[in-house]
Parts: structure tokens; C-alpha cells; sequence
């Protein structure tokens, strides 16, 4: 492979990709019919290049050479058609995980808000949450939502974060007015 | 022109991708998949293969199948499919609703007992 044919880093994990450099090209056509997040097209594409460096090697099994099954692979594959619909499948969907992962803090933070405050703006008494059936409801749902509905952790995590840092700073200054 | 066998295959691509994964019991791959059904189809119902790829996606939004990736980092990695309970159960009653639409054809073409 020459200079001039250096690889995309963007274009997926390929251990093998000194074999199947044609493959990037293939995973380029349907790359330009994408917008969506960075982490998204990766995965895409890293699973889409396992299916033509597979197709390739089947191809090349029954004896075309490399250009040939790189050409049967790709016909067969139906790459514009393929980077329409993955388009079409996938957005909006990091859209709906970040209003979720937006939302779902500010929403335990007002339940918290209503479990936690006494009327005069302190967290005075916080500790006495701590038996209330309804702060552990509100920490599970803390927990467990952005754990089952996000596919990707850092969503999770920032959830998680969000509401143990609230947790944490009306513990530590339960006298302070918020 | 989409043909007719294309807008058929369109719409029983999913209760075909489910059929295939809870007969095999075991995690497939995108590429492994489309093997299987082309072999099952005998080429009958040969498609553009990266077409699967959305399907699958979506199936797995709509919590019919799960996915994990397989493979350390630095070597080849898979992303491996397996049926949900949701899947099952979608299953069960797409296969009703087939069974049905058939019987109700062969009826209407005359086909029964053929």
C-alpha cells in the first residue's frame, strides 16, 4: 500500500486491513451517505467491514482474484442503497438518548428537590431520607433507567454522576440555602 | 420497479431474520446470518446483503434482538445478534398471522390440497 492509499482511522478496527485495503474504498461510498455521531459510523462501519472482508474471502475462496471478489462483494453488498438506509434507521436516535440523558437528571434532581428541602430552602433533616422508601425508589430509578435504556455508557454515567454529586453536596452542606 | 417478490421479501425479512436465530440457538454475525437464509431460500430470495444491516439495527431498537460485540480489541471483531423474549413472542405471532394470510390465499387461488 502506498503513502497516497493511507487508511482512515474513522473507517472501523481492521487487524487484517493490510489484506483488504480495497475495503476501505467500499466503506467510504456508504461513509458518504452518513451523518451521524462519530461513535455511531464506527460501529457501523466496523461491522460492515466483518461482512466485506468475509464476502471477500469467500469470493477469493472459489478462485476470483482480489479485484474480482472485492467487485462481487461490493455488487452483492448494494452499497448506496445500504448507506441510504442505514441513514434512514439510525438517525435521530442520539438525538433521543441526549434529551433522555438530559432530561433524567434534571427530573431526579426535582424529585430530590421535593424529598429533600424543608420549606425554608435547607437540606436540613437530609439524613432522614435516607428511610424513605421513595428516596431508594428514586436512586434505583437513578441507577437502572440510563443503564437499560442507553447503549452507550457514557450516558449512563453522566446520569449517575449527576445525581451521586447532588446526593453528596446536600449531605456535606445540608445547612446551606439552595 | 420494486417487483412483487422484493415488496414480499421486504415484508417478512424480520419474522425470516427471527425464524432463522431461534432455530439456530446460538449468536450470529450479520454476514453468517444472510449466509443461513440464503441457504434456507435455496437463492430464491437473494437481496442486496448490506440491506440487512438496517433491519438488524432496527430490530434491535425495537428490542426484538440484542447484540454484543465479540472479539478483543485489535483483533476482528463480531457483533453477534440472539433473539429477545420480545422476539419470541413476535415470532409466535407473525407465524400465526402467515399461517393465516396462506391458508386464506390458497383458498382464494384455489390452491388447497394442491
Amino acid at each position: 500500500m502506498s503513502a497516497g492509499q493511507a487508511l482512515d482511522p474513522s473507517l472501523g478496527p481492521s487487524p487484517e486491513r493490510g489484506g483488504e485495503p480495497r475495503v476501505d474504498r467500499v466503506l467510504e461510498q456508504v461513509r458518504a451517505q452518513l451523518d451521524l455521531d462519530a461513535e455511531t459510523e464506527y460501529e457501523l462501519l466496523a461491522e460492515l467491514r466483518g461482512h466485506l472482508e468475509d464476502a471477500v474471502a469467500a469470493a477469493r475462496a472459489r478462485g476470483l482474484d482480489e479485484e474480482a471478489a472485492l467487485a462481487e462483494a461490493a455488487a452483492r453488498f448494494g452499497v448506496d442503497e445500504v448507506g441510504r438506509e442505514l441513514q434512514a434507521a439510525h438517525v435521530g436516535w442520539g438525538t433521543a438518548d441526549g434529551v433522555v440523558a438530559a432530561g433524567m437528571p434534571v427530573l431526579c434532581a426535582l424529585i430530590l428537590r421535593w424529598l429533600v428541602f424543608a420549606p425554608d430552602g435547607t437540606a436540613v433533616g437530609w439524613r432522614e431520607v435516607l428511610v424513605r422508601p421513595a428516596f431508594w425508589a428514586v436512586a434505583l430509578a437513578a441507577l437502572l433507567v440510563p443503564l437499560l435504556r442507553f447503549p452507550r455508557w457514557r450516558y449512563a454515567l453522566i446520569s449517575w454522576a449527576f445525581f451521586w454529586v447532588m446526593s453528596v453536596i446536600f449531605f456535606a452542606l445540608p445547612a446551606v440555602r439552595w | 420497479m420494486v417487483s412483487q417478490i422484493d415488496q414480499m421479501r421486504k415484508g417478512t425479512t424480520t419474522v425470516a431474520i427471527l425464524k432463522l436465530l431461534v432455530d439456530e440457538e446460538e449468536p450470529l454475525h450479520g454476514y453468517e446470518i444472510i449466509r443461513r437464509l440464503d441457504a434456507r431460500g435455496e437463492g430464491y430470495f437473494r437481496f442486496k446483503e448490506g440491506l440487512v444491516y438496517p433491519r438488524l439495527h432496527r430490530m434491535e431498537r425495537d428490542g426484538l434482538l440484542e447484540s454484543r460485540w465479540v472479539g478483543a480489541p485489535g483483533t476482528r471483531r463480531r457483533k453477534m445478534y440472539a433473539v429477545t423474549e420480545r422476539g419470541r413472542h413476535q415470532l409466535e405471532v407473525e407465524m400465526e398471522r402467515w399461517q393465516t394470510f396462506s391458508r386464506q390465499m390458497d383458498q382464494l387461488l384455489g390452491l388447497e390440497g394442491a
